[in-house]
C-alpha cells in the first residue's frame, strides 16, 4: 500500500508564489551572528496534506514551523525575513516546505530568491529582543500577517537545537521548470534558548493559504538562537510531482 | 548468546476491518513457533499514535495472550513507558506482577520514557521531565513488588500507604532492563544494575566500547532492584533463507520499509529542543545503520539478513562484541508474507541457533 503523499497542486502554487532561480550552481554565503526565532506548532493532519508537495509525505503528526531570521551582516547589508513552513518528509528525510517568505531588504530578497530559490517577497519583517521576551513580526502593506513571542527564556546548548532543511519551490530560468530546491544550511551556534511560545497573529491568506488548510492545533516549542549560518551550494533538487525517492537529482557534492 | 523476537506490530494502510486482527494473529503465530523452536524471548513495545509503524499500545494484553499460548519462551514487556501520564506507577507494578503470575515467572520488564513528540505531545508530557520520572519510577518498582505495604512521597508522583497486589511470581522480582537509545543510557543502566536493552545498533565498534563501559560501571552499581541484571541485549532485523539472493532481496525490503515508516514520525528532538533528548532515539540509528556500509550484497554489516552462513557470521560478530542477546524484528507492515516469516524463523533455528547452543557467555547467565 503506498504511503500518504502530499496533495499540493504545485503548478498552481508555483504560478502564484515561486520565484525564479538562476540555475542551481551558486557559491555558499555566510550570515554572521544571525538571530533565529523558531516556532513549531502542530497543525491539522488531513488539511496539511494540501500544503505538502506530492513528492513528499506529511510528518506524523503534521506541524508547521514559523521562523524569523535577523541577519545583521551580509553582502547585501543587514536584513530580516520571516517564513512559514510545513514539515514534511522527502523519503526518509525531514524537510520543511516553505510556503512564502517576506524580507525587509529588497536586495537580499532578490539574492536569496535568485541563488537559493527562496519564495521571497519584500515585506516588513522585524525581530525585537527584550529581556523578558523575543518578538518576531511581519507586516505587509500595513497589515500584521505574523506576530509571535517567546517568553520564559531558558538556556540550552546549540547541540540541543535541530533545524530542518528547507525545500523551496522555484522556477529555474535555465529551462523554465518548477523544481523543489533543497537548502540545508550549516549552523555554528553562539547562543541557544527555548521558551514558551505565543502565536498572536498568523494571517493564512497572506502566507498563500487562502483556503485555510494550515489550521493550528497544539503549540510545541519555540527557540531562539544566535548562530553563524552558511547558506550552502545547492546539492539536491526534486521534481515536485514525483516521489522524492525517485525524483531527486544530485546537483553538487557536499563541501 | 540467546535469541529473541521483537514486535512493533505495524499495520499497513488501508485499515479495513480485520487488518489489525490479521496482523495480531500473525504475530501470535510467530510467537508460538518461536517458542517451539527454542527462541528465548518475545518482546513487545509500548507505542501510542504511531500510525502504521506500531499499533502496539496495550502490549501487556498481547503479551499475556502470548504467555497463555506458550510454554517456555520468556515474556519481555518492554519498553514500558515510565512516565505517569502514560502509566501510573502503581498500575505498572500491578499489571507486571499479574503477567508474571500468568506466565509462571517468565516476565522481564523493560523500562523507558518514549522518544517521539507524537507520543509525548499526545499525553501532554513535558519532554524535559521524562528522564527524571523514569528514574523515579524504576527506583520505586522493586519496592512496590516486594513490600507488603507501600507508600511514597516523591517528585513526579506520590501515594499513601496501601497494599499493592498481586506480587510477582518470580522472587524477588522479574529482571529489570533499560531501553538504551540515547548516548550514555547504557551508563544509566549499569549504574542502576539493570540490563541494557539496546534498541539501536550503533556500529559493532561503538557497541564494543559501550559493552566495556557497561561491565566496568556495573561492578560498582547501586542496584534499583534486589539483584543485578548484568546483561546486554541488542536489536536486529532477521530474514534468513537458503537462497542468498532471495534472502537479500526480501530482507532489504523489510528494513527499507521499517526505516521508511520510522522516519515519518516526529522525534522529540526534532520538535522540542531539549537537553533531555540528545539523540533522535531508536529510529534514526536504525536508519543510519541499515543504510550504512555493507558487503557486496548491499546488506549493512551486522544485519542478520542473508543465507544461514551470512546470518551466522553477523550473530558471531555481535557475540564477539560482548552482546548477550539479540532480539529480531521479523516484519514491517506485512511486507514479508507470513509463511516466509515463519520459514525464516525455522531456517534460523535449524542452521544458525545450533552454533550457539551450549555456549554460555559469562554475562548471559544473568543476575548476580
Amino acid at each position: 500500500m503506498p504511503p500518504r503523499f502530499g496533495k499540493l497542486d504545485s503548478k498552481a502554487w508555483g504560478d502564484k508564489y515561486a520565484r525564479e532561480i538562476h540555475g542551481f550552481h551558486t557559491e555558499p554565503m555566510e550570515l554572521k551572528k544571525a538571530h533565529i526565532l523558531n516556532l513549531n506548532h502542530e497543525i491539522d493532519d488531513d488539511l496539511a496534506d494540501f500544503l505538502t508537495p506530492k513528492a513528499m509525505h506529511p510528518s506524523i503528526p503534521a506541524y508547521a514551523t514559523v521562523t524569523v531570521v535577523s541577519a545583521p551582516e551580509s553582502p547585501m547589508g543587514p536584513f530580516v525575513y520571516g517564513e512559514v513552513k510545513v514539515a514534511c518528509r522527502a523519503g526518509v528525510r525531514p524537510r520543511d516546505f516553505v510556503l512564502r517568505s517576506f524580507c525587509n531588504n529588497p536586495e537580499a530578497a532578490r539574492e536569496l530568491s535568485q541563488r537559493w530559490g527562496y519564495p521571497m517577497t519584500v515585506g516588513d519583517a522585524k525581530m525585537i529582543v527584550r529581556h523578558d521576551r523575543i518578538q518576531g513580526k511581519v507586516t505587509l502593506e500595513g497589515l500584521v500577517i505574523l506576530e509571535m513571542e517567546m517568553f520564559d527564556r531558558d538556556f540550552l546548548s546549540g547541540n540541543d537545537i535541530q533545524y530542518i532543511a528547507n525545500m523551496h519551490l522555484a522556477r529555474n530560468t535555465e529551462d523554465g521548470v518548477l523544481t523543489l530546491v533543497q537548502i540545508d544550511p550549516d549552523y555554528v551556534f553562539h547562543r541557544a534558548e527555548r521558551g514558551r511560545p505565543i502565536l498572536h497573529v498568523l494571517d493564512n491568506a497572506a502566507w498563500g493559504d487562502s483556503e485555510g488548510h494550515l489550521k493550528l492545533r497544539n503549540p510545541i516549542s519555540m527557540s531562539y538562537a544566535i548562530a553563524d549560518i552558511e547558506l550552502p551550494a545547492i546539492r539536491y533538487v526534486t521534481d515536485p510531482e514525483r516521489d522524492a525517492f525517485r525524483g531527486t537529482t544530485k546537483v553538487a557534492k557536499a563541501a | 548468546m540467546k535469541f529473541g523476537i521483537f514486535f512493533e506490530i505495524s499495520v499497513p494502510r488501508p485499515w479495513h476491518h480485520g487488518v489489525e486482527k490479521q496482523v495480531y494473529d500473525n504475530c501470535m503465530e510467530q510467537v508460538m513457533l518461536a517458542d517451539e523452536l527454542g527462541f528465548d524471548h518475545v518482546w513487545a513495545v509500548e507505542h501510542h499514535f504511531l500510525e502504521e509503524y506500531s499499533h502496539c499500545s496495550a502490549p501487556e494484553i498481547f503479551l499475556t495472550a502470548c504467555a497463555a499460548k506458550t510454554k517456555r519462551i520468556r515474556i519481555g514487556h518492554g519498553i514500558v513507558v515510565c512516565v505517569p501520564q502514560f502509566n501510573p506507577p502503581v498500575k505498572i507494578a500491578e499489571r507486571t506482577a499479574t503477567m508474571d503470575i500468568i506466565s509462571g515467572g517468565r516476565l522481564d520488564v523493560g523500562t523507558g520514557r518514549s522518544a517521539t513528540w507524537t507520543e509525548l505531545g499526545g499525553f501532554n508530557v513535558n519532554p524535559d521531565e521524562t528522564k527524571k520520572t523514569w528514574d523515579e519510577i524504576v527506583h520505586c518498582l522493586p519496592d512496590m513488588w516486594t513490600q507488603e505495604r507501600y507508600g511514597y512521597q516523591g517528585r513526579s508522583w506520590s501515594m499513601p500507604v496501601r497494599t499493592i497486589l498481586p506480587k510477582p511470581y518470580q522472587k524477588p522480582h522479574p529482571p529489570l532492563w533499560v531501553a538504551v537509545t540515547s548516548p550514555g543510557t547504557e551508563i544509566d543502566a549499569a549504574e542502576r544494575g539493570m540490563g541494557s536493552l539496546g534498541l539501536t545498533f550503533g556500529t559493532i565498534k561503538e557497541q564494543e566500547i559501550k559493552v566495556a563501559n557497561y561491565h566496568k560501571i556495573i561492578r560498582n552499581c547501586e542496584p534499583v532492584g534486589k539483584f543485578v541484571n548484568e546483561q546486554i541485549s541488542t536489536v536486529n532485523f532477521l530474514y534468513c533463507h537458503e537462497d542468498s539472493e532471495k534472502a537479500v532481496k526480501t530482507g532489504r525490503r523489510l528494513f527499507g520499509t521499517f526505516n521508511f515508516l520510522a522516519s515519518q514520525l516526529l522525534a522529540a528532538r526534532e520538535a522540542y529542543p531539549s537537553k533531555s533528548y540528545p539523540s533522535l532515539g531508536l529510529l534514526p540509528s536504525l536508519r543510519r545503520e541499515a543504510s550504512g556500509p555493507g558487503d557486496a550484497s548491499g546488506v549493512p554489516e551486522g544485519i542478520a539478513i542473508g543465507d544461514p552462513e551470512r546470518v551466522l557470521q553477523a550473530c558471531k560478530r555481535w557475540e564477539s562484541a560482548g552482546v548477550d542477546r539479540i532480539n529480531f524484528l521479523l516484519n514491517a507492515i506485512e511486507t514479508v508474507p507470513q509463511e516466509e516469516v515463519l520459514q525464516s524463523l525455522r531456517t534460523f533455528a535449524k542452521y544458525v541457533m545450533p552454533h550457539f547452543q551450549g555456549e554460555q557467555h559469562a554475562a548471559a547467565a544473568g543476575g548476580r
